[in-house]
């Protein structure tokens, strides 16, 4: 019998989005194969201080004011290149007993949103030698900016919505933008527009804008959150196509998804591309309260392949790893597809899009592969040649 | 008769156990009223002695004359089960028992006094045998609020070396800093001036501005060491006035560059004994700001117009809607919806058509405060007419929240008449089928609790189509209210809380609006929650 490497789920976090990490966190932790693999719950606060304990395995602990720190071991990222473990440090609980570093084979970040997605956990953990599941640092980055990806999208042949683009900066100089922002966007784009955070992943800071008061007042909100404000022409009927894609050896596609929270998106899709007497809405996994479609057979099978081709493009673009969930807007007027945005670490791994046709995985399986890969690559990059070349070698 | 031993150790243990429970339970609160003696005895009233546990011990003290081992054996049963269904205050409850070094210390301290008491006062009974410690155990349970002051009181001296290290480094840290500061004060709407002159701010430069209430000494230094790092621009403190010479303690700390006086009224009354002595305590702030600082000040408000007018040796500026003084800023035209508040600001260069998701007079004439000193900081007032659109209304503070189709103005949080008056302004003004309110009334205002409530109650039932006198604190008032204006039959009195949802639940309809006012759900789970699990009632 060969030994369960142990893995590590990290999840929580200092972002908007860390109860819903800690709700995927706990989906993923209980999906990792039992018998592959130790997997352990690593919860990482508001204060970015990591824990590790037996409570962790369970919801109920996280709710009120937390789960009970006098119960929990608080460790940190050992140092040292390629040591890969957690260190126990301080306090009492760790002298009784659960005292060495706790080796960790693979980490899974589960962390969605500023200093999770972001890449800057994810350079932490490179800095440390460790192999983990997902994007590295450069997809994570550019993945969290609106404005990068889309440029890198289009770049790569996928279409884009437009966009204006306003900076905190135009704060430090006057009042100036006031005038000069809405004129700008009446140039180039039409109202309605919709006005987003550019770096953040949930619906906080989002507002549509019918006016250039209603706009200025939109970008200053999203400065509540952000330091870049993305605009763009709100679609009004619209509907919304999203397909995960999975780093294995070559980049897999999922089923696309379409969610139905919004009332008028329900209406427009039955509208549109609904056929009489089906009934394909209603199933709820995953995230709580979503309502989705899975594999939206009313829907033109171009625009789906479409979806699914264009995902991956994107992937490979920013060169993602594990799963990554790439969201598309469907102008239901003129029945085109646009890019939208990318999820590098989405809510619980998309796990619901791969339990279909044509792939039928679990998302143990799934794990199991994207834990192998990830080891496979830590490999593959500790193989890479750091013997300094001649001309490198000042000091000799 | 049972053997002094092993009985003795078994019922240390148990005791012990009880002791801890209830410790960590009074502790809770003591912390929330911020270790203050006076405020932890009010709520702590007679409470010990509802407590089952002096009841445990009362009744088995008894029950030994008769039958010695039954009583040890229900004493110790009964402690462990009531040790062990006693909620834990660090896990449940509306406010969590945090266990900062301070509550540790006074946890330890509590402890040690705690069973020294009981065994002291058990020697004194030494005659009884095994009665003693039984009888012991009732002193202790009947005193515990107080052995919790006596720890706290006997830590005072380090407690107060420890405060005095930390202001220090507070004050190295602002003169590090070097924020631009604003000061706040006045009777009321404070917090909410902080927050919304801070949002403004932010636009302009980092801004640090505490969130909720912070106004003590205590308050701000913790959030001065925690918070304030090199780059923000701006701080807005909040100072609030316990008794003159509090605020320009906090002036020295925290030494204002511009000041920002809300109104000033009768709110503390008991606490100052004169308008006079609230208007000099409230001074203080406009006496700290250097010569040629700002000073804005409500003109609509007697008090915060006096502080301003003597406040000779800086610039002062006005706010107000009605005062007929020479005002920076005017606000006029103010209008209700379900969406927020359109109004009119007019300074002496130009007219401001404003909006903002936030509801009631009280708090738009605040914001137009704010407005005012953003404005003289140098602020565009483009970008604060345009910041004013995000505001966000607080949790419970006039905030409507549309559900199936009812509108429901939640103001659980105000207690105080002049927000019962916003309140009822609002739902008057919005457009609604029929219009509701429940609420207690406002309490805490000595001799005049029953006129208030009256006055307000007339005032509601020309509103409301029903109005829900919730528990009977206030109910002769309302009713006579109602009376005045012969509508005793829209008056619906009701128990409690629940019952009151439970007939809203049964009598609200699409397009009615209704009132939550002064209806905090802790002044109902302060009650429960102590001893044994509170019922989980919505």
């Amino acid at each position: 019998m060969t030994t369960r490497r142990p893995v590590a789920v990290l999840f929580g976090g200092r972002s908007l989005e860390h109860d819903v990490s800690v709700v995927s966190g706990l989906q993923i932790l209980h999906a990792v194969d039992p018998e592959l693999f130790a997997p352990m719950p690593v919860y990482i606060d508001q204060a970015m201080r990591w824990w590790v304990g037996e409570d962790l395995w369970h919801t109920e602990a996280f709710k009120g004011g937390g789960p009970d720190r006098s119960r929990l071991t608080e460790v940190t990222l050992s140092a040292g290149f390629g040591t890969s473990s957690l260190v126990p440090i301080g306090a009492l609980p760790a002298a009784l007993g659960t005292g060495g570093p706790i080796p960790v084979d693979v980490f899974i970040p589960v962390l969605h949103g500023t200093f999770g997605e972001d890449g800057c956990l994810q350079g932490l953990l490179e800095l440390g030698g460790c192999a983990f599941v997902g994007c590295g640092v450069a997809a994570s980055a550019i993945g969290m900016s609106k404005r990068l990806t889309k440029i890198l999208a289009a770049q790569a042949g996928v279409p884009i919505v437009p966009w204006v683009s306003c900076e905190r900066a135009v704060l430090d100089r006057g009042s100036d933008w006031l005038t000069a922002l809405p004129a700008q966007v009446e140039a180039s784009l039409s109202w309605p527009v919709i006005v987003k955070p550019c770096n953040l992943g949930s619906s906080a800071g989002v507002s549509t804008a019918r006016s250039p008061e209603e706009l200025t007042a939109g970008v200053l909100r999203v400065f509540e959150y952000d330091v870049e404000a993305l605009i763009e022409p709100f679609i009004t009927n619209r509907l919304e196509l999203n397909v995960a894609v999975a780093g294995l050896d070559e980049a897999v596609a999922s089923v696309s998804e379409m969610p139905v929270t919004a009332k008028a998106s329900i209406l427009s899709f039955s509208e549109k591309y609904k056929r009489q007497g089906r009934k394909s809405i209603g199933s709820s996994e995953g995230m709580a309260g979503a309502l989705r479609v899975l594999d939206p057979d009313d829907l033109p099978i171009e625009m789906r392949a479409d979806a699914q081709r264009y995902a991956k493009t994107v992937f490979k673009a920013l060169g993602c790893e594990g799963i990554s969930r790439i969201d598309f807007l469907i102008d239901v007027d003129t029945n085109t597809l646009f890019f939208n945005e990318i999820n590098t670490l989405p809510g619980s791994l998309a796990f619901y899009l791969w339990s279909a046709a044509p792939h039928y995985w679990t998302i143990t399986e799934l794990l199991t592969r994207l834990i192998e890969r990830a080891e496979r690559l830590r490999a593959m990059k500790r193989g890479l040649q750091r013997k300094p070349p001649p001309e490198l070698r000042l000091l000799s | 008769m049972p053997e002094f031993w092993p009985w003795m150790p078994i019922v240390t243990a148990a005791q012990a156990f009880l002791i801890w429970r209830r410790v960590l339970g009074y502790l809770r609160y003591f912390q929330q009223e911020g270790y203050e003696h006076l405020r932890f005895l009010r709520w702590a009233n007679v409470r010990s002695l509802t407590d089952p546990a002096f009841w445990l011990a009362i009744v088995t003290a008894f029950l030994f004359l008769w039958a010695p081992t039954s009583a040890l054996v229900l004493f110790v049963t009964g402690a462990v089960v009531l040790g062990a269904g006693q909620p834990d205050p660090r896990r449940s409850g509306k406010v969590l028992l945090k266990l900062t070094w301070r509550a540790i210390r006074v946890l330890t301290v509590a402890m040690v006094f705690a069973l020294s008491a009981w065994i002291i006062v058990t020697s004194l009974y030494a005659d009884a045998g095994l009665r003693a410690p039984l009888i012991a155990a009732a002193v202790v349970f009947a005193f515990l609020p107080l052995v919790l002051i006596a720890a706290n009181l006997a830590l005072a001296p380090y407690e107060g070396a420890v405060q005095r290290s930390y202001e220090a480094e507070a004050v190295v840290r602002v003169a590090e800093v070097h924020p631009f500061i604003v000061g706040i004060t006045g009777s009321y709407g404070k917090s909410s001036t902080k927050a919304m002159l801070a949002h403004i701010l932010q636009f302009d430069g980092p801004t640090l501005a505490a969130s909720g209430s912070i106004n003590t000494l205590m308050g701000i230094t913790r959030h001065i060491r925690e918070d304030l790092v090199v780059g923000h621009r701006y701080m807005v403190v909040e100072m609030g006035a316990f008794k003159t010479g509090s605020i320009r303690r906090l002036c020295q700390l925290t030494p204002p560059s511009a000041g920002l006086v809300t109104a000033v009224g009768d709110m503390h009354l008991e606490r100052f004994g004169s308008l006079e002595e609230i208007v000099r305590a409230k001074s203080e702030l406009a006496q700290a700001i250097p010569p040629g600082g700002w000073l804005v000040a409500n003109a609509d408000s007697k008090g915060a117009l006096q502080i301003a007018k003597g406040a000779t040796h800086c610039r002062v500026l006005l706010y107000g809607e009605t005062s007929t003084e020479d005002l920076a800023t005017r606000l006029e035209n103010i209008s209700f919806s379900k969406q927020g508040t359109s109004f009119v600001l007019r300074t002496k260069e130009r007219t401001y058509e404003c909006f903002t998701p936030l509801l009631g007079r009280p708090i738009i004439l605040n914001l137009a405060g704010a407005f005012t000193l953003a404005n003289a900081l140098g602020v565009d007032p483009e970008i604060a007419i345009a910041a004013m659109r995000t505001l966000k209304p607080v949790s419970n503070r006039l905030e409507v929240v549309e559900e199936r189709g009812v509108t429901w103005i939640r103001d659980a949080y105000n207690s105080n008449q002049i927000g019962f008056r916003a309140a009822l302004e609002v739902v008057a003004a919005i457009p609604a089928a029929r219009r509701f309110l429940a609420t207690p009334g406002v309490i805490e205002l000595g001799s005049t609790q029953f006129d208030v409530n009256r006055a307000l109650s007339r005032e509601a039932s020309l509103v409301c189509d029903n109005t829900l006198i919730v528990a009977d604190t206030n109910r002769e008032a309302f009713a006579a209210g109602h009376r005045d204006e012969g509508r005793e039959a829209r008056l619906v009195p009701v128990t409690n809380r629940t019952e009151a949802f439970r007939w809203l639940r049964e009598t609200l309809k699409d397009g009615d609006a209704i009132i939550l006012e002064n209806d905090l759900p802790d002044l109902y789970e302060r009650t429960a929650g102590v001893f044994w699990k509170a019922d989980s009632a919505s």
